[in-house]
């Protein structure tokens, strides 16, 4: 069969932009070595069979490193190599070649190629080339950042806060994240994005007076995700901890860092977002500052769940799933929380309780708002 | 690539290996219905109306005709009392998003209150944008009987307006909010 | 701690560790599992400590914090050892008085300790404690003894000891072939044979293989690995690596929920000293052999569970099952062969390798072998982890260990499998627990949840329970699965509502069929069992309610109102202050009635009120179909139950 051209051997579960590595050689039996040796180092891999091909792949897939034949049939791998410096410089490629001369790497390296693999290579050899390329690659994108005039995500100590000098601070960094791999149309759209959203949270909490306070708090957000994808290695496949993470840091997950962790780790928008509405876990709504949740394990309803939660729904105010309007509490039904023993259980704040008395659950949220409004 | 024999509806019919029940059989010009295929989309086979009873040394079991490949000697039921009644309650289920269907299994009413109007959750739209315009614009909110089915929240952005998902849509909710949204 | 490099340093060190414990000596354990935890045991722990320097008797007795014991109903637990001495529901208050009694003086503290229901009698060892005396506990017998947190607590009693024999003494076709001869199934469900699975992802000729834990107890009311996870990660960590070692596997992931926060932090702990000491990582025991584990948090979702569902989870993605007739053993995460069994069934697999597979066949029935944890709860007075050979019977499992149901009240029914599984009504006592005869009584083995229901538990709410609950735990993928569960709940409801209509039974019994055949994965395949095993067993239930708009249980709520009898009222005023609604005053002959318009029918009043008096009953609501706006008290009402 002749597949010249096409992009073949893309895994079906792996679905758009996900990829870390681009493979472009003409070479069926290279091609699929590397992706297996790449998918036991954990990476995710795409393939093509030319030039053109793999150019398109890339635009789609934002890998961060691109192994690259030398000598193909169509566009050989100079040319590639030149454009794909010209569309996104923070992608490390990494050449293959059968012609292992001193010439040759020379010239790849001066056109933007980083590393050299003759053919033909081990595994061990492979991985260790794109693990290098990897921290390159990361290195380079937050370089272009560093060396401009703006520190990353960090706002000036001396400047004045007003909302004018954080926005623009911020947005600048944004910026340069942006031009490294995104179209223009994308790259102003962001920014307006920030600002929108600065606002929009400003007006929702209603607690924040200035929003200048609310800019520097997702500056923050963001600062904290970055160091979170950092901590996991920028690994695709721990999308899952990394929200939760997040969620563990914020009490909830606010959507400029879904925004963020989806430009950051090059996951579509809406895979995030699947991801977030299909798990109980994740908050999309700030939370309370107190969290009761009331167990509907099976043991648990048998002996009475649904009154338990009936009693504490009325006593707060707050349907389940809801915060009340002072941010006290959220109301939470947890499937099984697993101390059946319990039965009927509710968890506050980390203490479970077993059946409580509507007496003394009156005491205890009266104290909880005595609390909050004297300090 | 190796040559596989089998039986659709006491047709004996050559394929290649790997290839679907349902694709073998429409290339043999054997009709099974469908909801959420489309050829130019990875199966997906969550609508199960192409459900076919197969059998392999005996043991009979009804399977997703366009997610399974085909065995040796594997003989295949298209059709049966069985498999009309579970397409009939899944058209009575899905009652009135998939008018077509539900033209061909003679639904005109449902016993079950419907829940949705315009959806019947097929995912084409989701899978087109995600597969063939690589764009994810489309995406599934939600799960279990709060799945539905959601544009990414500053819509302006991922999608380009193509509308080549209209076409696709079975109960027209994409023709419907999109299009609002266009105009 | 220098690596171990060689099964003969792993002897050595565990000769150093137990030459250094005094099997006389008294020790005192203080059970920390989630549910000892919630009693307060973390304080009776610190206590103790306080109490033993107090009386300076550190020289003399060991105290040391241990996994779940189990009798969670009674918690919260401390054995002292070498009598086995158990006290029951401990207080913190109860510390100084165990320590200078028992410890000191040698005398027990009569208060705490076990009391036969019947005949009053007091019970001093913990084994002789019905509870405990009816089980045959092997898997949990271990948690008792070690400090979860301790590797060399488990080194102590031979851990570890099974990956030196398969790593240095067999071969990995003498592994798989003892593991097929004992024929252990897997415990999270199925009840797919392990040794079949391992053969045919060691067969499969690609590269990488992965092992996987599924440690994503989905199943309300059931939390045997939990339990295990938390009391003795090693056990696990053992299992998991020869598996590993079977079928060649170099990558490891232990998929916890994020529920479980103990188990979790144990787990991790282990994977660390497990690494320091060489039993993990490269060059396991100087062997050669390489493996590593990576902890993957479950972000809550009941179908992440289903194989793989969990190994799309793990990859990232939305945890959904794939629409493949490929079995994950040969294609499954990253597409690669993958091997994936239930926290119990690896914890399995140092037993077998150490003792044999002629000794777990020795324990069961013909094709279910060795032994079940099961989670015992619900309307039984005693609840918790219950571990009994196959082959036991329910009405054993219920009464002799369970001890029957309290407060005189009637058995109705005990659920097996949880969501997947059905109800077994009392002439279905006597079956034994195993795959196949449960399966052939219409419920499932699952993971081993057993919720026991009494005369006041309603069977069509407890259908309605577990439906609502699938119609949220599902994906919502393929449609006979999703439409299905949406319309069954849609008829349930008005079932428990009072207006289900006729022919709703047989509407559903229609589509539960339909669903069994045609859903896309194992969860919407078994979705429809709880309807349909209680429309099998309890179809009068379900006609009283349409019929009659009547529940004969006493708890759908729209059928039902409490009602407080004059007679046997007390005047306490418990009932006034414990009302969320403030819909219970006194009249004005000083007698307290409930304001059918405010109640919200919480039962709140009915738990509070003193057993003495048990003034306040439910009573029918009587309110017949499509009559909604009748209005409730002018009815007249019969009594369907008081506490």
């Amino acid at each position: 069969m002749d597949t010249q051209g096409e992009i073949v051997s893309q895994s079906p579960y792996q679905g758009p932009g996900i990829t870390d590595v681009v493979v472009i050689d003409d070479e069926e039996s290279i091609c699929e070595g590397c992706r297996q040796t790449l998918e036991t180092g954990g990476y995710r891999s795409e393939i093509a069979r030319d030039g053109i091909q793999g150019l398109k792949l890339v635009e789609q897939s934002h890998p961060r490193v691109v192994l690259v034949d030398l000598k193909m049939q169509g566009m050989n791998g100079m040319e590639v190599l030149t454009k794909l410096s010209e569309f996104d410089p923070s992608i490390v490629s990494i050449v293959i070649t059968g012609y292992g001369s001193i010439d040759s790497a020379v010239e790849t390296m001066k056109i933007g190629a980083s590393d050299f693999l003759t053919k033909p290579f081990t595994p061990e050899k492979l991985l260790e080339s794109v693990n290098r390329g990897m921290e390159l690659s990361q290195s380079a994108r937050e370089k272009r950042v560093t060396e401009g005039t703006a520190q990353p995500l960090r706002v000036p100590e001396k400047a004045p806060l007003n909302k004018q000098n954080v926005l623009l601070n911020g947005l600048e960094v944004l910026g340069q994240y942006y031009s490294l791999g995104l179209k223009e149309r994308q790259f102003f759209s962001e920014l307006k994005y920030l600002e929108s959203e600065a606002e929009h949270h400003a007006e929702r909490l209603g607690r924040v007076e200035e929003k200048e306070k609310t800019v520097l708090d997702i500056v923050h957000d963001l600062r904290l995700v970055d160091n979170i994808i950092q901590g996991y290695g920028y690994k695709k496949n721990v999308l899952i901890q990394i929200l939760m993470d997040i969620q563990a840091e914020l009490n909830w997950l606010p959507s400029h860092t879904l925004k963020w962790v989806s430009m950051r780790l090059n996951i579509p928008y809406a895979n995030i977002y699947s991801i977030v509405n299909f798990y109980n876990v994740f908050n999309l709504e700030p939370r309370g500052d107190h969290i009761i949740e009331i167990c509907m394990g099976t043991a648990c309803h048998v002996r009475g769940a649904a009154g338990l939660m009936e009693r504490v729904s009325s006593l707060l105010g707050v349907q389940p799933g809801e915060t009340d309007s002072e941010m006290l509490f959220t109301l939470k039904s947890v499937r099984c929380m697993g101390c059946c023993a319990l039965a009927p259980v509710m968890k506050i704040d980390e203490q479970y309780n077993s059946n409580p008395k509507v007496s003394d659950l009156k005491k205890r949220f009266d104290n909880y708002m005595g609390k909050e409004e004297s300090s | 690539m190796k040559t596989i024999e089998l039986v659709i509806d006491g047709k004996k019919v050559q394929a290649e290996e790997g290839a679907t029940i349902l694709e073998v059989a429409r290339e043999n010009g054997i009709y099974i219905p469908t909801l959420c295929h489309d050829d130019q989309l990875q199966p997906a086979g969550t609508c199960r109306m192409c459900m076919v009873e197969i059998s392999n040394n005996g043991r009979k079991k009804l399977v997703a005709s366009c997610v399974y490949e085909v065995e040796e000697n594997l003989v295949v039921k298209t059709d049966s009392e069985k498999i009309r009644k579970i397409r009939r309650m899944i058209v009575e289920l899905l009652w009135p998003t998939v008018p077509a269907l539900a033209k061909e299994f003679g639904v005109d009413k449902s016993r079950f209150v419907p829940e949705h109007t315009e959806c019947c959750l097929c995912g084409l739209c989701v899978r087109y944008c995600a597969e063939v315009k690589k764009l994810n614009a489309v995406y599934f909110k939600g799960r279990g009987i709060d799945r539905e089915i959601a544009f990414v929240p500053e819509l302006a952005d991922e999608c380009v307006y193509c509308r080549e998902c209209f076409n696709l849509c079975v109960g027209g909710l994409i023709v419907n909010q999109c299009g609002s949204v266009y105009s | 701690m220098i690596k171990l490099n060689s099964p003969h340093d792993l002897e050595i060190l565990r000769e150093s560790i137990v030459s250094k414990r005094d099997p006389n000596r008294t020790c005192v354990t203080v059970c920390s599992g989630t549910g000892c935890l919630a009693y307060g045991s973390h304080d009776i722990f610190r206590e103790f400590r306080l109490e033993i320097e107090k009386q300076r008797l550190g020289e003399e007795v060991d105290l040391r914090r241990t996994g779940c014991h189990g009798f969670c109903g009674r918690g919260p637990l401390i054995v002292i050892f070498p009598e086995k001495i158990c006290y029951l529901g401990a207080q913190k208050e109860d510390v100084a008085d165990i320590v200078s009694k028992t410890i000191v003086d040698k005398e027990l503290v009569d208060r705490l300790l076990y009391k036969d229901f019947e005949t009053g009698e007091q019970i001093t060892r913990i084994d002789d404690i019905p509870f405990y005396k009816y089980q045959k506990r092997i898997l949990l017998d271990n948690n008792a003894l070690i400090d979860p947190e301790k590797i060399d607590d488990y080194i102590a009693i031979g851990g570890y000891s099974a990956i030196a024999k398969v790593l240095f003494e067999w071969n990995r076709d003498d592994l798989i072939k003892e593991i097929k001869e004992a024929n252990l199934r897997g415990r999270g469900g199925g009840g797919f044979p392990m040794g079949v699975k391992w053969e045919t992802t060691r067969n499969v000729p690609v590269d990488p293989k992965y092992v996987i834990v599924n440690a994503d107890e989905g199943d309300p009311g059931a939390y045997m690995d939990r339990s295990l996870l938390e009391g003795n990660p090693h056990c696990v960590l053992e299992g998991l690596i020869i598996g590993a070692y079977a079928v060649g596997s170099q990558e490891g992931f232990i998929y916890v929920r994020d529920e479980y926060p103990l188990a979790l932090e144990n787990t991790k702990i282990a994977i660390e000293t497990a690494r320091e000491y060489g039993l993990l990582g490269e060059n396991i025991l100087g062997s050669g052999f390489d493996f590593e584990i990576t902890i993957h948090r479950g972000a809550g979702a009941f179908v992440s569970g289903e194989s793989s569902a969990l190994m799309n989870a793990v990859e990232g993605r939305v945890g959904e099952p794939r629409p493949k007739y490929i079995h994950t053993s040969v294609k499954g995460l990253w597409d690669r062969p993958t091997c994936l069994n239930n926290v119990e069934t690896w914890a399995n697999v140092p037993f077998i390798v150490n003792k044999g597979a002629d000794w777990f066949k020795s324990i069961g029935t013909e094709n279910s072998k060795g032994t079940k944890i099961f989670s015992l709860v619900g309307k039984i007075n005693n609840t918790g982890l219950v571990e009994v050979p196959m082959g036991t019977t329910l009405r054993e499992i219920v009464y002799h260990i369970g001890g029957g149901i309290p407060n005189a009240k009637k058995f109705k029914a005990v659920q097996t499998g949880g969501p997947s599984g059905g109800v077994l009504p009392e002439d279905m006592l006597d079956i034994p627990v195993d795959f196949d005869a449960l399966t052939e009584a219409g419920s499932m083995m699952g993971s081993g949840g057993m919720i026991v229901m009494d005369e006041n538990t309603c069977m069509v709410d407890t259908a309605r329970y577990y439906i609502e609950f699938l119609a949220h735990e599902s994906c919502g993928k393929c449609i006979p699965c999703r439409e299905g569960l949406r319309q069954m709940l849609r008829i349930l409801n008005s079932i428990t509502r009072g207006v289900g209509k006729e022919g709703d039974i047989e509407l559903l019994e229609e589509l539960g069929e339909m669903m069994q055949e045609a859903s896309l994965c194992a969860l919407g395949k078994t979705a429809p069992n709880p309807v349909l095993s209680t429309i099998r067993h309890f179809r009068d239930e379900y006609e009283a309610h349409i019929n009659e708009a009547r529940c004969p249980a006493g708890v759908c709520k729209e059928l039902i109102i409490y009602h407080i009898n004059p007679e046997d009222c007390l005047r306490c005023g418990l009932c006034e202050k414990n009302c969320p609604t403030n819909a219970i005053s006194k009249d004005e002959d000083e007698v307290y009635v409930i304001n059918q318009e405010s109640c919200i029918k919480c039962g709140s009043c009915m738990s509070v009120c003193p057993e003495k008096a048990n003034a306040i009953v439910v009573e029918n609501a009587f309110r017949p179909p499509f009559a909604n706006d009748l209005p409730k008290t002018d009815v007249a009402a019969t009594t369907i139950y008081s506490t």
